[in-house]
């Protein structure tokens, strides 16, 4: 029999209306990366809740060294050694990474807490496992980067020996992948267990001993990671195989439609400049990309040309006129739509009938209303027409509550209602987050015939498979500069992340200067 | 001089139970919960002290020994009371805005009904003096002996006794640090292991022991020991919510905001001494309206960069991540 | 076998519309609401007199009935400032203030009425107006403060609200044609600033409580046909996603407050003009330096009323029922004050009755999401396969 140090067997979870977990069983041996594949809402994250004590099964047992356990809550967890660095992370901004760290178990002598004690283990935890942080920093002051520091070393100050890493490259540079993957493989060599989840396969490949693949919450299987391919994974993943390309002709490009001049935007969390000094151009015809890691400008980029935000310098035109300081409503008028960054934030009132989002943009325009009284008719009328034309399903057509409706049908909506709308410029902000595959195609193929219509296209991307696949030109941005201008054509992934780390920014400025 | 001796003498126990109850609303807040239902628990808790104040009055007790087992009733009541905002708002998911607005509406009524049918009375009128008029020894001391212990009420001593321990918990304390985090961040205390409901609870029940405390020392320094069910406590529930936010829900800064407003007030009732005042011949109502005027724009130039717990006021759902 | 789902399809959304349409949950919210204050005061006043409870109860459930009349015409103000209320609700703002736009509202019908010499056909409808323009003047200030200085309206409401109760008594007391010293109250009002009776025996009811019907009708005809009304919704509900669409958002907050405050103002004015039994009387107020209570009874009609102007037609009027009946029941020793209790709990209650009704709600919808989710994926499946 073998020694698993973690077995979750036949594990069920559900929530009203979905199963998130169905029947699922997962082993865990001693000093073992085990990697956790699947697509968003294939129920890793829920699995792991479970395993954490965040929720409960339904149904299936949890063992640890082969005997039942009962995990009720985090504390459960934590007394048998269990810890987890959440994909959101879990860090009270206005607390130093100090008291983050010990928030929960402190030491204390009645109840009073002994600062010193903790200080001292803090830090000698951050020296051997190069770590490096400052226990009286405040977590709202550091990179993302040194939060996740301060998410591991709560597990090692809680002497945890199974680590669970939640999507923990999503947010970091490739050079901060690089060193996470060696903290990783150290923490193993020690020893200790790790559950890496992850949809990315090159991580998969190149750090865990065995992987575990779910699929819209069921279990597909476990494979040793050195007996298989990307492509097998990647067929247990999403149960077909993938085309990564995205079916397009060469664009047209033609007038500018866009034209961004030296546009800085301040910060709403620091004190330096959150965009500085940018400039580019969006022709008709032309989807241009900008890529980056999250939390380098690229939002307020966005709020600043959609107008939700004020820049403090420079200029944006569309179509020749200048738009720096005009009203959203304004711009919308203008020609431009906005697919926006979230959502349920932006993008759809949640209460309001499908209908009533679908005329979101246009409600005031003399189709839709008469001397302020909206015309219900032509509302509907045109609503109908939309889920006709964009495939919007939902439960009671026009009449469903946005909110009842499904995440992809939802975007459709907003897809929608941007696109047919009367636009020159679509900003489309990370569209396809969190939809599933064959969404995801359904998004990549609107923008491109958009873009054939002659409409100029910005996208906004994260992900690097979306950033090579769908856009005529990719703008990086590093810390809220441009700091390259790249083919997707003639680039290559390893490339664009030297681009998108800085690592390749100063060349950039010289050849610019240079030239 | 005496003016400013009588001034500083008659402000420091309306600032008691200003600062008291602001800090009741911080420990509310920085858990997560709003509690605008601090009015409505000061009165209640004034009330029954009064009640037992009036039972006991007879007995014989030394004043200042039944003003401590009146604050001890004071707090129990007020906490009682809290427990309806904590099983609305945290249990139920409530409205806390509403529901606050529902128990201050609640208390005057009740005291009125209660009152008009048992004492024939719009409230509970108590004939003990808990007036203090030096304290020996300190009040010999020069100017501060004058200021501190001089026609004083011992609320004034306590309330700053209150103030240190309460600094001491909210900063040193992991009771503190886990309150602080469950209204910033419940998410993140709740995956460290921290019941959030629990602490919400907890913030919660110290709102209502401070503020039922500091509804008493008000019915005390303010009202002679009475309490009326008409006048309440004259929106100082509410004022004290803005010397909270006045004070960014730390304690050092609420015990400046509880001064000054406490000044304002003791000034608006003083006019008639202060020769300066009363020769610019201004109605005396407009001086009674400086407090809150002065809470106005004292949270227009402050509200712009508030630093509110980020999760006051939002029922804590674990699903929602 | 299509036609069959079809038709299977249609009468569950019917079940369904049925159970999910606001008006179900909300009515029976309010009714929970109301059932569990009335609990509530029969505790109360079996705690405080026993032999008498039932009769206090019977009389706070039926006396209105016998007193049609003044139900109504006590249910002019609150009916005004629940509007009010549950019209801010509607843009996500918490009008707490009603109460001292209310007693500006009375202060500026007040004046106008003393104050203007108008022929006897205007003079009235003109205080009313002043009344209006009264309450709006309160209520900007808090739209004001939160659109341009990012200050929640509840504190400034509440800040207003004994401001203006202040300045309102100094200035009534100040006044020797508007207040009565030794009777410490307003004088009777000129017979040509009385609004006009509606003739009903034993009762002051008057052409108030019409115009309050036809506001709150009219206010629902804005809310749920016009843009104004669309974009004040989407605010409400969502004010990032109104900010996305272009809605002007400060604009809109100062208006949304602009109107509460003239719908409070009107109560007032309501309030003020109404004609007393006594002939030649009018209504009074006494400058006693206390917030005016209707404008938070307002807060309660609009809570049971869902914020819905027709529901806060019908919620006003019951909440006048049981003022009356509590009135009443003074007869067997309760004092009128146990209904504000009864009030208070019943907004208690109404603020989380919500919350029991979609939880009961959500369980039965599940129950049929399970089976219609099934549904749609083996449509979709028979879709595939053609």
């Amino acid at each position: 029999m073998e020694n698993y140090v973690i077995e979750m067997l036949n594990i069920t979870k559900e929530f009203p209306g979905i199963i998130a977990n169905d029947n699922i069983t997962l082993k865990l041996r001693r000093g073992e990366i085990h990697a956790l594949l699947g697509e968003n809402g294939a129920g890793k994250s829920t699995l792991m809740s479970v395993l954490f004590g965040m929720y409960r099964p339904e149904k299936g047992e949890i063992r640890k060294n082969g005997e039942v356990v009962n995990i009720g809550n985090p504390n459960d967890a934590n007394d048998l050694g269990i810890g987890m660095v959440h994909q959101h992370f879990q860090l009270v901004e206005i607390f130093t990474i100090l008291e983050n760290i010990i928030l929960g178990v402190e030491p204390n002598k009645y109840g009073f807490i002994e600062k010193q004690e903790a200080r001292k283990k803090v830090i000698e935890l951050s020296e051997k496992y190069g770590l490096k942080v400052d226990p009286d920093a405040y977590i709202e002051d550091i990179t993302v980067g040194m939060q996740q520091r301060v998410e591991i070393l709560k597990m090692l100050y809680r002497e945890n020996e199974i680590l669970i890493f939640d999507e923990p490259t999503a947010v970091l540079t490739p050079q901060e992948i690089k060193e996470l993957l060696q903290i990783m493989r150290g923490f193993a060599n020690e020893g200790k267990s790790i559950l890496f989840i992850t949809h990315k396969l090159n991580e998969i490949m190149e750090v865990a001993d065995r992987c575990t693949v779910l699929r819209k919450g069921k279990y597909i299987g476990t494979v040793d990671v050195k007996d298989t391919t990307k492509e097998e994974l990647s067929k247990m993943m999403v149960g077909r195989d993938i085309s990564f390309h995205v079916q397009k002709d060469e664009g047209k490009s033609g007038d500018v439609i866009l034209s961004v001049k030296n546009l800085t935007v301040p910060s709403k969390t620091h004190k330096n400049n959150a965009v500085r000094n940018v400039s580019f151009d969006i022709r008709a015809g032309e989807i241009v990309c900008l890529a980056g890691i999250d939390g380098n400008g690229q939002t307020e980029m966005v709020n600043a040309i959609t107008g939700l935000e004020r820049s403090s310098f420079g200029t944006i035109c569309l179509k020749g006129e200048d738009i720096t300081r005009a009203p959203i409503r304004k711009r919308s008028m203008e020609g431009m739509s906005h697919i926006p960054e979230d959502r349920h934030k932006h993008g759809l009132v949640l209460n309001y009938k499908l209908e009533e989002n679908l005329v979101l943009q246009r409600y005031w325009q003399p189709e839709f209303q008469n001397k302020g009284f909206i015309k219900f008719k032509k509302v509907r009328e045109y609503a109908e027409s939309l889920i006709d034309k964009f495939d919007i399903r939902s439960g009671q057509g026009p009449l469903t509550p946005a909110r009842s409706m499904s995440g992809g049908n939802q975007q459709k909506a907003i897809i929608a209602r941007e696109i047919d709308k009367e636009h020159e410029l679509l900003v489309a902000v990370q569209p396809t987050r969190g939809l599933d595959v064959g969404a995801i195609e359904y998004v990549h193929k609107q923008l491109v015939e958009s873009r054939d219509s002659g409409k100029a296209v910005f996208l906004v991307s994260l992900e690097l498979d979306e950033v090579i696949n769908v856009p005529d030109r990719i703008l990086v941005i590093y810390e809220g500069e441009i700091v390259g201008e790249l083919d997707p054509k003639k680039t290559t992934p390893e490339e664009l992340g030297l681009y998108m780390s800085g690592a390749k920014r100063d060349m950039i400025k010289e050849i610019n200067d240079a030239g | 001089m005496n003016t400013i001796y009588y001034l500083i003498q008659n402000m420091l126990p309306v600032a008691i139970s200003l600062l008291l109850v602001a800090l009741g609303g911080m420990f509310s807040e920085t858990g997560g919960i709003i509690n605008i239902a601090l009015e409505g628990i000061m009165l209640f808790g004034a009330y029954f002290a009064a009640l037992f104040v009036y039972f006991v009055q007879d007995s014989g007790l030394n004043p200042q020994t039944i003003l401590l087992l009146g604050m001890v009733v004071a707090a129990i009541a007020g906490l009682v009371y809290s427990l309806l905002l904590a099983f609305a708002a945290i249990n139920m998911k409530a409205d806390q805005v509403i529901t606050g607005t529902s128990l201050n509406m609640m208390i005057p009524a009740a005291i009125l009904l209660f009152s008009k049918m048992f004492f024939f009375s719009d409230g509970i009128t108590t004939k003990i003096n808990f007036y203090i008029r030096k304290v020996p020894i300190l009040g010999d001391i020069p100017v501060i002996g004058n200021m501190f212990f001089q026609r004083t009420y011992l609320t004034v001593v306590i309330g700053f006794a209150i103030l240190i321990i309460v600094t001491l918990v909210f900063y040193k304390t992991k009771f503190g640090l886990r309150l602080r985090a469950c209204g910033e961040h419940p998410h993140a205390a709740d995956s460290v292991g921290i019941n959030v409901q629990r602490m919400r609870y907890a913030g919660t029940m110290i709102s209502g022991v401070l503020g039922g405390i500091g509804g008493f020392f008000y019915s005390v320094g303010i009202m002679d020991g009475n309490v009326n069910g008409h006048t309440g406590v004259a929106g100082f529930g509410f004022l004290a919510l803005a010397v909270m936010i006045f004070g960014q829900w730390r304690p050092g800064r609420i015990l400046l905001g509880a001064l000054f407003f406490a000044f304002l007030r003791t000034l608006a009732y003083s006019v008639s001494l202060i020769p300066f005042l009363y020769n610019l011949g201004i109605n005396q109502t407009y001086y009674r309206m400086m407090p809150y005027l002065a809470t106005m724009v004292v949270l227009a130039f402050t509200s712009k960069k508030s630093r509110a717990p980020k999760a006051e006021g939002i029922p804590y759902d674990k699903s929602s991540r | 076998m299509q036609d069959n789902n079809g038709i299977d399809k249609k009468n569950r959304f019917n079940f369904k519309s049925i159970t999910k349409s606001g008006g179900f949950t909300s009515l029976s919210s309010a009714l929970m609401a109301i059932f569990l204050g009335l609990v509530f005061g029969f505790f109360v006043m079996l705690f405080a007199s026993p032999p008498n409870a039932l009769a206090g109860l019977r009389y706070i459930i039926f006396g209105g009935f016998n007193r049609i009349g003044n139900v109504f015409y006590f249910a002019t103000p609150i009916l005004m400032t629940g509007l009010s209320v549950g019209f801010a609700f509607k843009m996500g703002l918490f009008n707490i203030g009603a109460s001292g736009q209310y007693t500006m509202g009375l202060f500026f019908a007040l004046y106008a009425g003393f104050m203007w010499d108008l022929p006897p056909g205007i003079h009235w409808f003109a205080a009313i107006l002043a009344g209006m323009v009264g309450g709006m003047l309160w209520g900007i200030i808090p739209g004001l403060f939160k659109a341009f200085l990012n200050v929640n309206e509840v504190i400034t409401s509440i800040m207003f609200n004994y401001i203006g109760m202040y300045l309102v008594d100094m200035m009534i007391q100040g006044s020797s044609i508007m207040y009565t010293a030794d009777k410490t109250r307003t004088k009777y009002l000129p017979q040509s600033a009385q609004i006009p009776s509606l003739g009903i025996p034993n009762s002051n009811v008057n052409l108030g409580i019409i115009f309050a019907i036809i506001i709150g009708i009219f206010l629902y005809i804005v809310l749920e046909k016009t843009i104004f009304g669309y974009e004040l919704k989407a605010t409400g509900y969502n004010k990032h996603a109104a900010e996305y669409a272009g809605m002007k958002g400060k604009t809109n907050i100062i208006l949304t407050m602009l109107i509460a405050g003239g719908l409070s103002g009107l109560g007032g004015a309501f309030f003020m003009l109404s004609p007393s039994g006594i002939v030649g009387s009018s209504m009074t107020y006494e400058p006693i330096n206390i917030i005016a209570a209707n404008g938070f009874t307002g807060i309660a009609v609009a809570l049971l009323g869902s914020s819905h102007p027709i529901g806060t037609i019908f919620s006003a009027v019951f909440i006048s029922h049981i003022q009356r009946g509590g009135t009443l029941a003074s007869l067997v020793g309760y004092k009128p004050e146990i209904i504000d209790l009864v009030i208070a709990v019943i907004i208690y209650f109404s603020a989380f009755a919500m919350i029991m009704n979609t939880a009961l709600g959500k369980i039965v919808e599940s129950r049929l999401g399970e089976k219609e989710a099934k549904e749609i994926e083996i449509n979709d499946d028979v879709k595939e396969a053609e």
